[in-house]
């Protein structure tokens, strides 16, 4: 398809696949920011992330079960499964990883990599391997044609309206609130933090939560837009990880940024060249970094 | 002389590794599965594991093939064509199993296949696509199962020729599965209708979470129809998105298996109606005493409905037995002898794997996806069989896609 000269800009086509992508680029959002904190103040690249993002969509489908699986279900899927996620995680900082902030970065690493196995296992061993669906709640069902010709589903614009909740929801956290502080904090100067009698590990473990807590959020956004399967946390993993190198390591708003290039970089891309969709994301990952090998926002490392 | 002493003990022990194993005669029947049990296709790997136990546990009851027991050994690839060649060589050398199966990834199959060929062990594939396994690459030791893509292209080529849309549009998964599917639509579509033109094209990468950004682009070329190449999890992704965006109710479409019950159970009621589909069994049609007997035996086993990979499964086990029982004794060759051309009862009717290209012989079930008071998820209407033969390629075509 060639594209035609500058019109196509702001042709109805264009508006629409933007629209499109913003919706996809809240849920790539929710699970890049939680990474990034993590990443920010542990020093460490969470790979157990997309297991937690994973497990949240399951949880989200049995939780949806569990009352009645029409829209009420998906409400409480939406309180508890990324508490439930929450919950998992904490156990699993208070069990192993508080053991390990001592030692040396590779061994969290190698930690959060085990734990992404075990989970993947521990999905399976709980849920089977069937593939399953949360349904899209009633009010959410059906579209709206803001642009004439161009469907929107309406979930999606649920999407757009939880995206915005969530960015400064999280700003609060970050800038408002004590813990938030210190962990900022942490991030930037560990030892002078602990130097001020300050128990870093706590705070580690507040930090890991809340990431955790948003994968599992994530998780139970996207499961009635798709099938909740074995392996889905395999493809979100790698775009989070390339979101956040994008945007700056440890940096919240650069994971916004890069949600928000990767996301529109992919719906645009589609556009332009149907065929080859897929390397719009990828090709918008290696411009920035040739431009800034560091990422868009300043980094915390 | 100590020194001297251990060198020749360690001979021994080492020159004892190979020694041949064969001295005494093996009580089982061998049969080394392997497939992808971690990762999304296991959703259709476990139901042919469960299909080939139930078959197998049944004929060791009753005895088993030629007084042996069958035994299975499982080994998961985990989607990784490598891990699979290497699996499978355990399994022949170490394991000596008589028969090889398994596989829903296409180049695995094509690894082990290869494998096979050299060891001259038989191999049946239970799920792979690729027409490339009994086609071009088609030899006397590999069996196909399933489907493969140019027969599930040919049969829904069929179906939709008789329909009056000409400006199609094809989307799908970015990968062999994928383009094989919609090229084998699309071949045939164009020698039964000439008339149709392709408008454009779309791919996404496989595992693709949200189809939405790619449906709205299809809207906005309007297509009359659009043939849907996914696979895997791709599969209930598009329906969902399909639905979500009105696109299945203003637009028609095609997906091979989209009535298939692995695609619509898992949605429940929230399904899109009118979705064209393919499939090789559903569980409630034909509505015979076999299909009955078998989806209860299932159900009783396993607490599900028994999907495509069930059947394939069960029948690999009966194939594998009644082969080995007309042969007369455990003999490769003689066994892949008697399997071809053989015919077996099955759910679905009197079947036969045929002897140019080893391919069993399945019919397919061409429908519309739709609301069933009966079941709490959809199912097919308007079901249309096309028999095998009418999808199947010619021996000759077979034979001349091997030069």
């Amino acid at each position: 398809m060639p594209v035609d000269a500058a019109w196509v800009l702001f042709s109805e086509k264009v508006l629409s696949q933007i629209l499109v992508g913003l919706s996809r680029t809240t849920i790539l959002f929710i699970v890049a920011s939680g990474m990034s904190l993590i990443l920010g103040v542990l020093r460490i690249p969470n790979v157990a992330h997309g297991s937690l993002y994973m497990i949240g969509a399951f949880m989200a489908y049995s939780v949806s079960r569990l009352f009645g699986g029409g829209s009420q279900g998906f409400w409480m899927a939406l309180l508890l499964a990324p508490l439930g996620v929450a919950v998992l995680s904490f156990i699993a900082e208070r069990a192993l990883f508080q053991h390990l902030y001592k030692r040396e970065h590779l061994m969290l690493l190698l930690l959060t990599f085990a734990l992404s196995l075990i989970f993947g296992d521990l999905t399976k061993l709980v849920w089977g391997a069937e593939y399953k669906s949360v349904p899209v709640p009633q009010i959410f069902q059906g579209f709206v044609t803001i642009i004439a010709g161009f469907p929107l589903p309406l979930y999606n614009l649920f999407l757009l309206a939880v995206g915005p909740v969530v960015a400064v929801s999280l700003w609060l956290f970050v800038n408002k609130t004590k813990i938030g502080k210190i962990s900022r904090a942490a991030a930037v100067d560990r030892e002078m933090v602990s130097a001020v009698g300050i128990n870093v590990s706590l705070v580690f473990a507040v930090v890991f939560v809340v990431g955790c807590f948003l994968a599992g959020l994530g998780g139970v956004l996207v499961a009635p837009t798709v099938s909740v399967t074995l392996g889905m946390d395999h493809t979100l993993i790698m775009e989070a990880f390339l979101i956040v190198i994008m945007g700056g390591l440890g940096n919240i708003w650069g994971a916004l940024i890069g949600a928000l290039i990767f996301g529109l970089s992919q719906s645009l891309g589609i556009l332009i060249w149907p065929q080859f969709g897929i390397i719009f994301p990828y090709l918008a990952v290696v411009i920035v970094l040739m431009i800034k090998p560091t990422g868009l926002l300043k980094s915390t490392w | 002389m100590k020194k001297s002493l251990l060198l020749v003990l360690g001979l021994f022990l080492v020159g004892g590794l190979f020694l041949p194993v064969t001295s005494h005669a093996a009580q089982t029947l061998k049969v080394g599965i392997v497939d992808t049990y971690t990762g999304p296709a296991t959703a259709f790997t476990l139901d042919v594991l469960d299909g080939f136990k139930l078959a197998a546990d049944k004929i060791n009851a009753k005895g088993g093939v030629l007084g042996k027991k069958i035994e299975y050994l499982t080994r998961d690839d985990k989607f990784k064509p490598d891990i699979g060649l290497n699996m499978a060589k355990e399994l022949v050398m170490k394991e000596e199993v008589d028969v090889l199966m398994g596989t829903i990834n296409s180049a695995t199959a094509l690894a082990i296949s290869d494998f096979a060929k050299a060891e001259k062990v038989p191999f049946f594939v239970t799920f792979s696509k690729s027409d490339k396994i009994n086609m071009q690459k088609g030899h006397r030791y590999v069996f196909m199962m399933s489907e493969h893509s140019e027969m599930a292209g040919r049969a829904a080529a069929e179906a939709l020729a008789k329909k009056p849309y000409l400006k199609y549009w094809i989307a799908g998964d970015d990968y062999e599965y994928g383009h094989s599917i919609a090229n084998g639509v699309w071949k045939h579509l164009q020698k039964l209708n000439p008339k149709v033109k392709l408008v454009g094209e779309t791919w996404w990468k496989v595992g693709e979470a949200d189809f939405t950004p790619y449906i709205t682009q299809i809207i906005a070329a309007k297509p009359d129809f659009v043939i849907v190449a996914t696979g895997g999890s791709g599969m209930v992704n598009f329906q969902k998105a399909a639905k979500a965006t009105g696109f299945s109710k203003n637009m028609p479409f095609y997906q091979h298996t989209a009535i298939e019950t692995s695609t619509l159970a898992p949605q429940g009621k929230n399904a899109p109606e009118g979705v064209f589909g393919t499939a090789n069994y559903l569980f409630y049609y034909p509505n015979t005493a076999e299909n009955k007997a078998f989806v209860e035996e299932f159900q009783k086993a396993y607490k599900r409905y028994p999907k495509v990979g069930a059947l394939y499964g069960y029948l690999t086990a009966n194939f594998i037995a009644e082969g080995f029982k007309k042969a007369g004794k455990i003999d490769k060759e003689k066994f892949i002898d008697s399997v071809e051309g053989l015919s077996l009862a099955s759910p679905v009717g009197k079947i036969a794997i045929r002897a140019c290209d080893h391919q069993l012989e399945l019919p397919m079930y061409f429908g519309v996806t739709k609301l069933d008071p009966k079941y709490d998820f959809l199912t097919a209407g308007n079901i249309q069989v096309v028999p095998a033969i009418d999808y199947m390629p010619t021996c000759d075509e077979v034979k001349a896609s091997r030069k």
